[in-house]
């Protein structure tokens, strides 16, 4: 009781301490004209990081690669929990508040995307190895990046006080959301709209003490939620995400709870705060399989009538999706204008317009990127129901789980969950091979899941 | 030590260390309180200082519009700028080291919190009999759930996609009269099918719709088809356009285009126009006989063009729809911009001679944007150009002082120029067989021979028109003046042959119908007289009410713009 009333007490205070100041930090980027002071006035600092000499950015990359490095044996050899914590901090220290958040894993999929369509775009060799990196350590030892590396994953791990666990069924419909965004991210990237990744980045105004009062909301929203639901912007918004998910699952070695058998003894049940801990399940009547089947069968039958159908919808959304691009959107602006509907000019329309270009070229342009956005939207209309589809193919197909066992999907390799396995303790030496097997007799036999 | 007692105090310290963090725990979290509600309280004070909005600076600086020589309201608004920018920024500064010192106290509270959560063992609850995990029917019902999620997200995107339309697909496609392609333009023969411009078509006075009417009475309503108020006055003059009459009318408060049935004299539409960026929030200052709406429309059979002393420009489509706007700076006239416009292919030229130096702008019809800017080292000038083929190329000719010009309508650049003008240039060229027409009160009346180079070929001194624009054909030349005389020449010697005193002056200009003259007083009488070397009446008709404008001549019918009504005269 007296500990509820703790937690109850932390996010309160939580919440009274990060929605109120941080609203008001995010005024402080407000643009304002340079003001014409006596000469001891001095410029603020841009709140965007400048641009780093050569030599710095190969420290960049040095470092993430220890990190990445260390994660891995820290996740993998030592299984120490502490030392991921202690490598995650610095993490959050170094790429998160040292370097502003910039150049990050996550963004880098936009400079990736955009050099695919544009390759006269000279895209930095820190940000192909930031992207490539640690999709490669994914590839041979899980989500070490997300455990200890990643800032955005560290400042929301920094907060998680008393996690829930989200239901299965809602945590398989959320996890949609960061194909959807990856998909637009891709999109925007790709017909230069912009670096959505970025501008909507949650956690970037706490890095730079300073952002856009929207975005400062978002991310005290975010925070706030990850007190309850660990990493919720990782979990249910993270397009790199789904690249590291999709190679975890491939990952050649992968953390497991326990470093010996498992013996079911359940203490590992709830560990894990992002539901990454696969139980053991029961089967399933032969009536149920069957009908399964038949429903399957349905499902590839439609399978190309949904991709076609949401490319179809996603290539109709090209109207309001084009106007993130600042061309599209100041063509829109200019017709208003001209049309009347709008008085006042902007400040966009009346720099275009003492520039003399014609209108009708920038219209021209305009409809050239919503052409653009019309292909994209096909593509991303349909990689979305291709992403529902695969979802639902996968829900329907079945393989026994006899032992705790991470979902290698989504385990983010934390190690949170290695200190309740009692051979993790044997291991230690804490406590005694025998004291470990009565844990596991003590509370349940593997059989009884099977009954 | 024996074991209990060993227990006994790591109990005891680990106690003493939870006790201890949960203090510090607290007092961070005070004093992030009470750094909290500092920064509210700054946020809430920063709002009401932001220079950029502030109330009393306004106030000053519109004293210092009215007043602007006041060095002491200089001084003042200096002052107070200065302070309120230093407040400004002295809270940016309380707000950024407020965040940092937020940071640590937030920081500290987190390692307290982790350290407290740490002391306090969690042990799974094992006491709950163990169910195994319902996996199927977990998976059962997240198939619902994406499926109505997807089918959801499926809906929402569709119903986005028919709301969020844009327009910007249908930029560039106008909808007109006839089957004409969009990128078209009108071609001669459509031109002088209609009534286009000031003076009809190629703005030289000749009409060639040649069946209309030689005589009416306003008063008693002979051969007046129809007539109708204007709301909005203007000195602008009627231009027609197929079935469709087209004027513009403006005051202190609102600009408008009207556009009117030929056949009933409905008014089909009007369109206000007076939300055009840049327009300026003053009006200028105009004289009476000039007003807000004088330039005559113009159009090029898809889009009709309307400019006014603002300096606002506009093009509507036939149905009144804007297509595009813009203002083009506030005209510096001192009587008020007059100076009409008049189309040349996908151009829409428009001389804007003023007393800051002249130009000749030309935007594209469809998009107005600018195609040129050609600077005229002229003096200010009311004329309206003319649009004539002299043989070898099209010219765009403009009297102005002390140069009539001629240019190169495509790119503005001049063609020629002869010295021969002076003074405050209202009336417009004439042209008829490679020779070019001007005059101006207190300066002349001029034939210019064109050729290689062009030159003065006659001059005369008497009796010069002020406002109306000469009229030529191949054999006369006829100028009427403000004081009621109206002289006809040799054109190409410029032997006076005849001179015809009227009751009434004129600001309207002659206009060839056939072989008949038709020039209207400023009372609204018209008199149509032979064209020819012997001046002969033909009639002499009253409208009823006084009129400036110049009547349109189409499909055996006049239209005329009077002072507060439109006629449309017919048998």
């Amino acid at each position: 009781m007296i500990q509820s009333r703790i937690h109850r007490g932390k996010i309160f205070i939580f919440a009274f301490l990060f929605v109120f100041p941080l609203f008001c930090m995010s005024q402080v980027p407000e643009r304002f004209p340079k003001p014409d002071f006596q000469t001891d006035y001095t410029r603020p600092d841009l709140l965007t990081p400048t641009p780093r000499a050569t030599a710095l950015e190969y420290i960049d990359i040095f470092v993430l690669v220890a990190a990445l490095s260390l994660a891995s044996y820290f996740a993998h050899k030592q299984r120490s929990r502490r030392n991921i914590f202690l490598l995650m901090v610095f993490s959050l220290a170094y790429f998160g508040f040292f370097r502003k958040g910039c150049v990050c894993s996550i963004g880098a999929i936009q400079n990736v995307s955009y050099v695919v369509f544009n390759p006269a775009y000279a895209i930095p060799l820190t940000v192909i190895v930031f992207f490539i990196l640690p999709l490669v350590f994914t590839l041979f030892y899980g989500r070490t990046f997300c455990a200890a590396v990643c800032p955005l994953g560290a400042i929301q791990d920094a907060v998680v006080l008393k996690p829930t666990q989200v239901p299965s069924r809602l945590e398989n419909v959320l996890g949609v959301l960061p194909y959807i965004y990856l998909g637009l991210a891709v999109l925007f990237a790709a017909t230069g709209a912009g670096f959505i990744i970025c501008q909507y980045d949650p956690f970037i105004g706490f890095f730079r003490f300073g952002a856009d009062f929207n975005m400062v909301i978002l991310g005290m929203s975010m925070l706030l939620l990850g007190t309850v639901v660990a990493r919720p912007y990782c979990r249910y918004l993270c397009p790199y995400g789904v690249l590291l998910n999709w190679l975890s699952r491939l990952s050649k070695k992968h953390v497991r709870i326990t470093p010996d058998e498992c013996n079911n003894c359940r203490l590992c049940e709830e560990s894990c705060p992002f539901g990454a801990i696969k139980k053991p399940d029961e089967d399933v009547p032969l009536e149920t399989k069957q009908v399964d089947v038949k429903r399957l069968a349905v499902l590839f039958i439609v399978l190309p009538v949904v991709l076609l159908g949401s490319g179809w919808v996603g290539s109709r959304l090209y109207a309001p999706l084009s106007r993130g691009h600042a061309t599209v959107s100041l063509a829109e602006e200019i017709l208003l204008e001209n049309s009347g509907k709008r008085t006042e000019m902007t400040n966009a329309t009346k720099a275009f317009r003492a520039s003399g270009k014609p209108t009708e070229e920038l219209f021209a342009e305009a409809n050239s990127i919503q052409h653009n956005f019309k292909v994209g939207g096909w593509i991303v209309g349909g990689f979305i129901g291709l992403v529902l589809c695969l979802k639902l193919i996968g829900l329907f197909m079945r393989k026994r789980q006899i032992e705790y066992d991470v979902d290698k999907g989504k385990c983010l390799s934390c190690g949170r969950c290695f200190a309740y396995c009692p051979y993790e303790q044997v291991r230690l030496g804490i406590i005694t091979p025998e004291e470990a097997d009565k844990m596991g007799s003590r509370e349940v036999k593997p059989k009884q899941f099977r009954a | 030590m024996s074991p209990e007692n060993r227990d006994n105090t790591t109990k005891s310290s680990s106690r003493m260390g939870y006790n201890i963090t949960k203090r510090v725990a607290w007092i961070a979290g005070i004093f992030a309180g009470i750094l909290s509600i500092l920064m509210i309280a700054n946020y809430i004070q920063i709002k009401s200082v932001d220079p950029l909005n502030s109330k009393a600076i306004s106030q000053l600086m519109t004293r210092l519009q009215e007043n602007p020589e006041d060095t002491a309201l200089k001084e003042q608004i200096r002052a107070l700028d200065l302070l309120a920018r230093k407040a400004y920024f002295t809270h940016q500064w309380q707000i950024r080291t407020g965040s940092y010192l937020l940071f640590a106290f937030i920081l500290v509270l987190l390692l307290a919190l982790k350290y407290m959560s740490s002391l306090q063992s969690r042990l799974p609850d094992l006491s709950k009999s163990a169910e195994p995990d319902d996996t199927w029917k977990s998976k059962l019902l997240s198939r619902r759930y994406i499926l109505y999620g997807g089918l959801g997200l499926f809906v929402l995107a569709f119903i986005l996609g028919i709301l969020f339309q844009t327009e910007l697909k249908n930029v560039g496609i106008v909808k007109a009269e006839g089957s004409r392609a969009a990128t078209d333009f009108p071609g001669v023969d459509e031109i002088r099918n209609n009534w286009p411009g000031f003076r009809g078509p190629e703005g030289i006075g000749i009409a060639f719709h040649t069946d209309v009417s030689t005589e009416w009475d306003g008063s008693s309503g002979k051969n007046i088809i129809w007539k109708i108020p204007i709301p909005t006055s203007g000195f602008n003059s009627p231009i027609v356009w197929g079935n469709r009459i087209f004027l513009s009318g403006a005051d202190r408060n609102t600009q408008v285009v009207y556009c009117v049935d030929t056949e009933s004299g409905e008014i089909l539409w009007q369109t206000e126009l007076n939300n055009i960026p840049g327009s300026p929030d003053q009006r200028p200052q105009v004289t009476e006989d000039t007003g807000y709406a004088a330039p005559t429309m113009t159009t090029d059979g898809q889009r009709v063009f309307a400019l006014f002393a603002t300096g606002d420009i506009a093009c509507l489509d036939f149905e009144g729809k804007r297509i595009w706007t813009k203002n083009l700076g506030m005209p510096d006239n001192h009587y008020g911009h007059a100076s009409s416009l008049i189309t040349y292919r996908d151009l829409l030229l428009v001389p804007f001679d003023q007393n800051t130096g002249g130009r000749l702008l030309a935007l594209r019809t469809r998009s107005g944007d600018l195609a040129y800017d050609q600077p005229r080292d002229v003096e200010i000038s009311w004329a309206s150009p003319i649009l004539v083929n002299t043989g070898s190329r099209t010219e765009l000719i403009l009297n102005s002082n002390p140069f009539v010009m001629s240019h190169d309508p495509q790119t503005g650049q001049e063609l020629w120029r002869v010295r021969c003008m002076q003074g405050e240039i209202a009336p417009s060229p004439a042209y008829s067989d490679g020779m070019v027409y001007v005059v101006n009160d207190y300066a002349r009346l001029v034939g210019i021979q064109l050729g290689e180079i062009p030159e003065v070929a006659w001059e005369y001194i008497d009796d010069l028109s002020e406002v109306a624009s000469p009229l030529a054909t191949k054999d006369i030349v006829i100028m009427a003046a403000s004081y009621g005389t109206v002289t006809c020449f040799d054109s190409k010697t410029g032997e006076r042959f005849w001179i015809q005193e009227f009751d009434d002056g004129f600001y309207s200009s002659p206009i060839l119908v056939g072989d008949n003259v038709y020039l209207m007083d400023m009372s609204g009488v018209m008199y149509v007289f032979k064209a020819d070397k012997d001046f002969r009446l033909i009639s002499r008709n009253e409208l009823g009410e006084n009129a400036m404008t110049i009547p349109a001549f189409m499909h055996g019918r006049i239209f005329i713009r009077g002072e507060k009504h439109l006629f449309c005269i017919g048998d």
